[in-house]
């Protein structure tokens, strides 16, 4: 590449990144401020007061949230991986009747639109007494058809030989799910780690429904807490949650982002 | 293997960062877990050891949620008989669906904070014990509350819930705009009339935008029923619901026309700001000088006074020029107790509530939030008098409650479809923006209301 | 029931056997299916059944069937004018969003592939928005559209030009609320489609190089070609995901103005949690439901063949 398109490619990216990062910017600035600057709508601070954040862990017992979260977020995502990587490997590497059947039916289930589902899986929680427990929170998403899809997607693009190689080799199918399947696909799976806990982690009706109390709640209802209704919002101190809440996430998804490209470059099947 | 080492040793350093800054958390959590689970037994026996503790949905956040834990420690303070834990839910949409799961049975929480549109709802559930048993049961004097108050939660003379958070609408307008456009502004409109030609004076333009509206409403249900109430309209037929079950919507009467005329008007001359559904945004212009009246909760009053760089006054709501004033409906919650618990959490419950009544706690509630007190004398608490003192246009909220001419209008509508209704509304008032015809719009959602009437009617034993 | 099947065949004749050792792979597939097919089972298929059974009734005041109506709840909403507006916000909010979004998260995947320094800052900050919640950002957007202090108007106003009534006026508000789900969804495509670009084996681009194939001949020929299962994937869960859009409907407009953003999974949350007509509710959940299906069986038959697997 020269000089020219170099710049003109680093140009172009600032400039993306900008447009795309502003919101995130302006709520941080917003955190800032006093209602006062807020209402004016001011894009830089006249200082970095730091009392909005002091209000925000004044007022919820946020690292409790953020504690919840994590634990909710991070069994949600090793269950996922475990549920979807077993069904995604059976259909692609196991012939059997019926197989596109059962995958369409598995696919459709994305389909559903959860607010329907919500009330009887409420009820169903309520039956099996995990109200206010970590299993109501996880359980219901163990499962999800969007996990195996992409996991089965990229489980086709793994050569056909490597399969057949393996069986002559005397590998049976669980060595060769554990020892061959699942290593190749290391990016899949780091992306259907990330994405799951992340989504996860955004979730807020279903966590505010099967819970009652602070013993296992999760931060996006503590962001809503700051929110009013009637009365004013101090939306300085909502910002100043909404940016306790995103730091752990970013974080995750700059480690999940090295950890990709790592796979990816001294991949030995690349 | 060495690399997979490497994520594992950031994956558990990761937990390991959230671990330590949540360990103090953690470990009064689990006390705090001990505690209930101890206590879930005791509820179930009859012979207690140690405070009876009982559970209080609600669905305030922000800075009334700040308000109510503090309420509620000085209750657990003042005696040790029973403690009251405030449990947040989820806005009042979103606690009411899971009330209803666990209504009837003993999971319930034994107190639950219901929007004043659920009040049908709540009593046609069977979920809950009407506070009129305790009161009975007492002859506790529920003479020493608002009047007007306790009106929106009574149906034929039995008070079903204990009323809380308590608000109406006023009128809200910038003092200094009104200097600037020469009008009075220790007077502000009364009527409708009134307030077209104050808007007409406060409206300023420049060029195609415009600077400043003249008038304002938030998009809510809620305020087209008070402005129709005033004139005194029904909002539905059998008395407002409060003789018989209600069979049909009767908004689109001439009181109802009277309101979507108004709002036409000043929409076609361009006097009216339209700042949609969200109670921040409408609030915001205003204090920016983007509008120069507005209609607003009284619950709000106090913040707007605080926040706004210019002289706040507080007007009563207008009524139309034919009509005489008749007063504002109460909005807010009450407090439910339920049914179905153990006789000692009822009790619990009943304590907290009468508790909540005192003139030390309301005046506090008022002070803190703006709501009003459900309980007259809170307002000669000094707290109350300093509070006055400072920003005299509270008392306006007050004179506004208290000069209501009790009625089946100003009592407010019965029907369990109310939040439906009011989406009715929003939908017609926003077409109205949009240059539709007030007649037909109201019409429209007079309609839609019916056959929501129709559908719950159906269904009900 | 496991030990039973596995007395019979040694007692039994051969064409048993043979069944038996036919349907063994089938039964391995099942083991590794079981956990999902349980869970789904129980938090899916069961309320869905439900959803169905409802939406043939009335619900009263606790969401139990009352009154069985047959199809009239299907009937009321094809005649019901709210409810075509819905399908017709819908498809247009499903048609604003996926292939913009698709599209601008490919521009920005192309540009985060080269090797450059300093590019792993550009891919954290383009996946950025996987991280930011439905909730927060609705909040942070409903900011930026204020109609008087909102950071849109003030930079139109710089340029003289008239304010837009972004989430107020029926005509722009389903625009609006685009940008922000556009925005919202960019990093999650953004992330799939750079895995899917840098699964590309390198060894291709090297000797179209040595072809002395342009940059766009390249981009046509082999990124595209080789990315197409990742698109396709990108592409249905983009439609799915659009279809199902509810959070930032519920916080910015709330479906209004005049029902323009009123989206169909908004509308069954509307019906289910506040007016608790769970009938209607379960027959709006079914018809979504259907269309999605159909449409996506109609992507895979189509889609499927042009997609290049390895």
């Amino acid at each position: 590449m020269n000089i020219r398109n170099k710049l003109l490619l680093y140009l172009l990216l600032f400039f993306s990144a900008f447009l795309l990062f502003f919101p995130i910017l302006y709520a941080f600035m917003i955190s800032f401020m006093s209602s006062d600057e807020i209402l004016h709508g001011k894009f830089f601070p006249a200082a970095f007061h730091l009392e909005n954040y002091l209000k925000v862990f004044d007022r919820l017992p946020l690292l409790k949230y953020l504690l919840n979260s994590f634990i909710v977020s991070t069994s949600v995502m090793i269950g996922q991986l475990i549920v979807c990587s077993m069904a995604a490997y059976a259909f692609v590497f196991i012939q059997f009747k019926g197989r596109n059947f059962i995958f369409f039916l598995f696919i459709s289930t994305m389909m559903i639109p959860w607010e329907a589902t919500m009330i009887p899986n409420f009820i169903t929680i309520l039956k099996l007494d995990w109200f206010n427990t970590y299993q109501g929170l996880t359980f219901p998403f163990f499962a999800a058809a969007f996990g195996t899809f992409l996991l089965r997607q990229n489980f086709l693009t793994i050569p056909k030989e490597l399969h057949e190689a393996s069986q002559i080799a005397g590998l049976n199918t669980v060595q060769f799910f554990i020892k061959v399947v699942l290593p190749v696909s290391k990016t899949s799976l780091v992306t259907l780690g990330v994405y799951s806990f992340l989504s996860t982690w955004n979730q807020y009706l279903w966590p505010l429904l099967v819970t009652t109390n602070d013993s296992v709640r999760t931060v996006q209802i503590g962001l809503k807490q700051l929110q009013t209704q009637e009365t004013a919002t101090d939306w300085g101190v909502v910002m100043a949650g909404v940016i306790v809440v995103i730091i752990p996430t970013l974080l995750l998804l700059f480690l999940g982002q090295k950890q990709l490209q790592k796979g990816l470059t001294q991949g030995a099947l690349k | 293997m060495a690399k997979k080492l490497k994520w594992f040793m950031m994956f558990s350093s990761f937990l390991c960062l959230f671990l330590l800054g949540a360990c103090s958390n953690s470990a009064s959590q689990s006390k705090n877990n001990e505690n209930e689970s101890s206590n879930n037994s005791s509820e179930d026996n009859t012979e207690e050891s140690g405070p009876v503790e009982v559970s209080f949905w609600h669905a305030m956040s922000g800075s009334g949620q700040e308000a109510i834990e503090d309420v509620v420690n000085d209750f657990n303070e003042s005696q040790d008989k029973y403690i009251v834990k405030p449990e947040f839910q989820g806005s009042y949409e979103e606690l009411l669906p899971k009330f209803r799961s666990v209504g009837g049975t003993k999971d319930a929480p034994a107190i639950v904070q219901t929007y004043e549109i659920g009040t049908k709802y709540m009593i046609d559930s069977g979920y809950i014990e009407p506070v009129q048993s305790f009161i009975d049961r007492d002859n506790y004097d529920i003479n020493q509350l608002e009047a007007n108050i306790l009106n929106y939660y009574k149906l034929d003379d039995k008070l079903y819930s204990m009323p809380f958070n308590s608000s109406t609408p006023v009128l809200l307008y910038n003092k200094e705009a009104f200097k600037e456009a020469g009008l009075d502004a220790e007077n502000p409109p009364k009527t409708f009339n009134e307030i077209k030609e104050a808007a007409a004076a406060l409206t300023k333009k420049n060029g195609s935008n415009t600077e400043r509206f003249g008038f304002s409403m938030l998009t809510y249900g809620w305020f087209f029923e008070e402005l129709v109430a005033t004139q005194g309209g029904l909002f539905v037929n059998n008395d407002n619901g409060r003789s018989d079950q209600a069979t049909e919507a009767t908004f689109n009467s001439e009181e109802g026309l009277r309101v979507f005329n108004l709002l036409n008007d000043l929409n076609n001359a361009g006097h009216f700001g339209n700042f949609g559904t969200n109670w921040d945004d409408i609030r915001a212009a205003f204090q920016t000088g983007k509008v120069a009246m507005y209609m607003d909760s009284s619950a709000g009053v106090t913040d707007t006074i605080k926040n706004a760089p210019f002289d706040v006054g507080v007007g009563f709501i207008p009524y139309a020029d034919e009509t005489e004033r008749q007063g504002v409906v109460i909005g807010g919650a009450s407090l439910w107790m339920s049914k179905g618990i153990s006789k000692a959490n009822q009790e619990a419950a009943w304590e907290f509530m009468k508790y909540l009544q005192t003139p030390e706690a309301q005046a506090k509630w008022h002070v803190a939030t703006g709501y009003f007190a459900i309980n007259p004398a809170a307002y000669d608490e000094q707290i109350v008098k300093d509070k006055w003192a400072e920003s005299p246009q509270l008392k306006v909220t007050v004179d506004q409650l208290q000069a209501t001419i009790p009625s089946v209008a100003t009592q407010g509508a019965l029907i369990s479809v109310f939040p439906e209704a009011r989406q009715q509304v929003v939908t017609a008032l926003e077409n109205l923006y949009q240059g539709g015809n007030p007649k037909e719009e109201l019409d429209k959602a007079v309609e839609a209301t019916n056959k929501a009437i129709e559908v719950a009617n159906k269904t009900k034993k | 029931m496991k030990l039973a099947l596995h007395d019979t065949p040694n007692l039994s004749l051969n064409p048993k056997t043979s069944l038996w050792k036919q349907t063994q792979k089938a039964r391995v597939a099942f083991l590794y299916l079981l956990p999902s097919i349980l869970l789904f089972s129980v938090f899916i298929f069961y309320p869905m059944f439900k959803t169905i059974y409802l939406s043939f009734f009335l619900t009263d005041q606790q969401g139990e069937a009352a009154l069985f109506v047959g199809l009239d709840n299907y009937q009321d909403l094809l005649t019901s004018q709210s409810f075509h507006k819905s399908i017709k916000a819908t498809l247009l909010f499903v048609l604003y969003t996926v292939p913009a979004g698709i599209i601008i998260a490919l521009f920005l995947a192309l540009m985060a592939n080269e090797k450059l320094r300093g590019i792993g800052f550009f891919r954290v900050i383009y996946s950025s928005t996987m991280g930011i919640s439905v909730a927060a950002s609705s909040v942070v957007w409903l900011f930026l559209f204020h109609p008087s202090t909102g950071m849109f108007n003030r930079v139109l106003n710089l340029f003289g030009i008239a304010e837009i009534q972004w989430l107020l006026d029926p005509d722009w508000a389903l625009f609006s609320v685009s940008v922000s789900t556009i925005w919202l969804n960019l990093g999650f495509s953004f992330l799939i489609i750079l895995g899917g670009l840098q699964n590309i084996d390198e060894h291709l681009y090297e000797s179209a190089r040595i072809d002395g194939a342009s940059y766009w001949y390249q981009l046509r020929r082999i990124t595209i070609p080789m990315l197409s299962p990742t698109l396709f994937f990108i592409i249905t869960i983009s439609l799915i995901n659009s279809f199902q859009t509810f959070g930032q409907i519920d916080i910015l407009t709330k479906g209004g103005p005049s029902e323009s953003t009123n989206l169909i999974v908004y509308s069954i949350y509307k019906d289910a949690f506040i007016n608790y007509q769970f009938g209607t509710a379960s027959a709006q959940a079914v018809v979504l439901f259907i269309c999605v299906l159909l449409l996506t069986i109609l992507q895979f038959k189509l889609g499927e063949k042009k997609v290049h697997y390895q």
